[in-house]
């Protein structure tokens, strides 16, 4: 028997206000509430409510046998309590099934792994008392922000007391290696989990391509595939924004029959047990160690971590806030230092990324903002005027 | 090619977007012959022939037979430009202020209406005459039409007996030319439309001008739009079939930089705007949103760059306001001083009300210099890598205007995304396009 592992990331940052050089000192809120309650709304409308209704059918059907494993932000939890309790509510009833795995992250999804030792681990604490709190399980595995790791990364990891962390499968880590076993890291009893992000990237950002060879994507055809594998595989690991369901890509793409009907296709012949990170850890032996001496994350072809902290502005505005961090605490004032945390999400840094923004390219990913550079003055004004106010 | 001006004899933006064209289309191994009113002998233009047309009494002996030269052209040098000593009455390239005189004055002019003009357009010569006579009433603005008059008689005499493809036309003053020409040889019109008469003068619109593009680009076989911003434009406000009009951007030639400037590091912060001083140009708005940066960078310089009717308000605005001293005004820049205008600046600011395109931003990155362009501009189509603000939110232009002065890492950026994305705005690609365009034909 071999595995797969299907795991959903789901986020939302908290969008910042445009805020203009005149507005520092008028004491404005940073975060523009109206916005991010009208796109959370949406996308639970879109994506988190059909999905978690059809995950939960799913369950029932094959009773037990089709597990998930999910990691919630910790800024998206606390927009789904403020602003759509029901989307909770769902997740509730999943985690309820005892077929869902929640994992560990850092309650702002940020880049603390590579900032603040200090920071990385009080987010990770924080995080998995909001888990514990909603799920009633304690979170065993970890993920880092859009899986950012290194072989440090993987030290601190280890440190936070995690037996293993779900990372991507690049190509020039693995070389002739495949991503569909349990590694381990050099030094340390880390288990590594890695993307199988070809199958992964086929449903994520392939599947609605009509110019793709294998437009339209059926589940019997994918399942082929999966079967097709040498019948040694350990673990077919699929990672995914579970925005991929009905957001990404939309209904009418046909992605929710597909998630539908593939359980059945996979279960077909009896080569596959659907399994959670913490049954696949204890079911599986690493077969080797694996050091990843660069950063990686699951971004863009490069897999890099070009995309949040690539230009000059990038670096500078991570600089700044997390120069903030020690005066920041000094202050010891909560509610400032849950603001300091949600400017803390990748996602601000993320907005800033020149990488794609020409050719009327702008599209190409999700952004609240006209240009990198309206992102980025934006988020400069919000924390000048916050260490105004320290 | 029937143009208006041609560097470095220029009053704005067309003359350079002409050489451009050129120099793309020649490449592809069109041959042009360029004409203007008035050569002054230091148009630098082998790639084409270049002729002035125009000379104070319309006596045709003054300029010699193309014939001639084109023997010339195979005989001797490549580089073919005839000069033709000339007593116009109005020389409008040297001096951008009388210029701007006159054309003030000429877009008060009132009296035709704009059937007339069209009547003038598509008659004979004595209406033509007449209308002439009409117009000259005004005081300045006959000198304008007159001169567009003899143009267009000019070119009717010197190219009745030459042959050529296609008349690409470079807007307005170009039209009454092209339209007779095409008439007696029968070849089709390309109405290259840089500015309108609507950019230029917004709610002033001098209606015999907006008349003659009116005809102009209903009887062109093909209009050329600098930008979507101008076509909508002239969707807006002529009656056109949208399959008429092909948008080609304009581009800049790389390369051109000979000499490199280094900011000054005095501590110093210089906010550049550089164009003529007139409504179009939105200089008005730029003195507006200084006063809002003012009081809380009280050592930010401003410099305004340029001439124009809207000068001394301006100065007395700022004067108004108590700002005069972070002000300075060095007036026209001509070559090299508007290079180092551009590479001194921090940062170049084109607030313009109505911009078909807008090169000069294309121009202040070249010299190492970000940009802030307003969104009423063709060239925000083509430049991703800039701050864009409505023109009339001064305050949003005060806003960007601080950001780019306190965040050298947006400059930086924006900067260096910006080189990479003008070598694609590039004439050849311009080029390209028209030749599409004529392959249409």
């Amino acid at each position: 028997m071999s595995s797969i592992c299907f795991y959903f990331q789901v986020h939302q940052p908290y969008r910042l206000a445009p805020y203009s050089f005149f507005d520092i000192g008028s004491s404005k809120e940073y975060f523009d509430n109206e916005k991010n309650s009208l796109i959370l709304k949406k996308v639970a409308e879109k994506c988190y409510l059909p999905t978690n209704r059809l995950l939960l059918k799913l369950i029932e059907k094959y009773s037990g046998d089709f597990k998930i494993a999910f990691s919630i932000s910790g800024v998206a939890l606390e927009q789904f309590k403020e602003y759509s309790p029901q989307v909770l509510d769902s997740f509730q009833e999943l985690a309820e099934t005892k077929c869902v795995e929640f994992l560990s992250e850092t309650w702002a999804h940020s880049l603390a792994s590579l900032y603040s030792e200090e920071e990385f681990l009080l987010e990770i604490k924080l995080h998995k008392a909001l888990i514990e709190t909603y799920f009633r399980q304690s979170p065993k595995i970890f993920r880092n922000t859009e899986l950012i790791y290194s072989d440090t990364i993987g030290t601190l990891i280890a440190k936070a007391g995690f037996s293993s962390v779900l990372i991507e499968g690049c190509d020039d880590i693995l070389g002739w290696r495949s991503p569909n076993f349990i590694y381990q890291h050099p030094e340390n009893n880390l288990n590594l989990l890695l993307k199988n992000y070809k199958l992964s990237d086929d449903i994520a950002f392939r599947f609605s391509n009509r110019a793709w060879q294998h437009w339209p994507l059926q589940a019997e055809k994918y399942a082929g595939w999966l079967h097709e594998l040498p019948k040694e595989t350990q673990t077919v690991n699929l990672f995914m924004d579970y925005e991929t369901f009905g957001e990404h890509q939309w209904e009418d793409t046909g992605i929710f029959n597909f998630l539908e009907k593939l359980p059945e296709c996979i279960f077909h012949d009896k080569k596959y047990s659907f399994n959670t990170p913490s049954e696949i850890i204890q079911e599986y032996q690493p077969v080797a160690r694996l050091s990843v001496a660069r950063i990686t994350s699951w971004a863009d072809a490069e897999r890099d971590i070009t995309a949040w902290q690539g230009n000059n502005m990038q670096k500078s505005a991570l600089d700044k806030i997390y120069s903030l961090e020690k005066r920041i605490f000094e202050k010891n004032e909560p509610e400032m230092v849950t603001s300091w945390r949600k400017l803390l999400t990748s996602d601000h840094f993320y907005y800033m990324s020149t990488k794609w923004f020409s050719d009327g390219d702008v599209h190409a990913y999700f952004s609240p903002y006209t240009s990198p550079y309206e992102a980025f003055t934006t988020y400069m004004n919000c924390v000048n005027d916050f260490e105004k106010r320290i | 090619m029937l143009g208006w001006e041609y560097p470095p004899h220029i009053s704005g933006g067309l003359g350079t977007a002409c050489q451009g064209i050129s120099i793309g289309l020649a490449k592809k191994n069109h041959q042009i012959t360029f004409v203007v009113p008035h050569l002054f002998g230091s148009e630098d233009a082998p790639h084409m022939q270049m002729v002035g047309v125009i000379s104070d009494s319309l006596e045709k002996d003054t300029v010699r037979p193309l014939q001639q030269q084109k023997s010339k052209r195979r005989t001797k040098s490549k580089k073919i430009i005839r000069k033709i000593k000339i007593k116009s009455l109005l020389s409008p390239y040297t001096n951008p202020t009388q210029y701007q005189m006159s054309y003030e004055a000429m877009l008060n002019c009132t009296g035709l209406k704009s059937t007339e003009v069209e009547e003038y357009l598509v008659d004979d010569t004595s209406k033509r005459e007449d209308f002439i006579k009409r117009v000259s009433f005004q005081s300045y603005g006959k000198d304008i039409f007159l001169e567009v008059e003899r143009y267009a008689q000019q070119v009717r005499a010197h190219f009745a007996e030459e042959s050529f493809d296609i008349i690409h036309a470079h807007d307005w003053m170009t039209v009454p030319a092209a339209v007779l020409l095409s008439k007696v040889k029968n070849i089709p019109v390309v109405l290259h439309i840089h500015s309108l008469e609507q950019d230029r003068s917004g709610a002033h619109v001098n209606q015999q001008i907006a008349a003659i593009e009116s005809y102009g680009m209903s009887y062109a076989q093909r209009v050329i739009a600098v930008s979507h911003y101008t076509k909508q434009i002239i969707q807006r406000n002529f009656t056109l079939a949208a399959e008429k009009i092909h948008v080609v951007h304009n581009g800049v030639y790389q390369g051109k930089v000979r000499e490199h400037y280094k900011k000054p590091k005095d501590n110093k912060q210089r906010v550049l705007f550089l164009g003529r001083i007139t409504m179009q140009k939105g200089p008005d708005y730029f003195v507006e949103a200084a006063a809002k940066i003012l009081p809380h960078f009280p050592k930010v310089e401003f410099i305004i760059a340029g001439a124009g009717d809207m000068l001394p308000r301006l100065k007395a605005r700022v004067q108004s306001l108590g700002i005069q001293k972070n002000f300075y005004f060095p007036g026209f820049l001509k070559g090299k001083q508007v290079e180092r205008a551009y590479a001194l600046a921090d940062v170049y600011v084109m607030p313009s009300v109505s911009e078909p395109f807008g090169i000069a931003a294309l121009e202040a990155i070249k010299f190492d210099t970000p940009v802030i362009v307003s969104k009423q501009s063709g060239v925000s189509e083509v430049l991703s890598h800039a701050l864009k603000v409505d023109f009339w939110d001064t305050k949003k232009l005060a806003d960007s205007i601080i950001n780019a002065l306190r965040y050298p890492e947006l400059r930086e950026d924006m900067l260096s995304m910006a080189r990479e994305e003008v070598k694609r705005v590039h004439w050849d690609a311009a080029a390209n396009s028209i030749d599409d365009v004529y392959k249409s034909l």
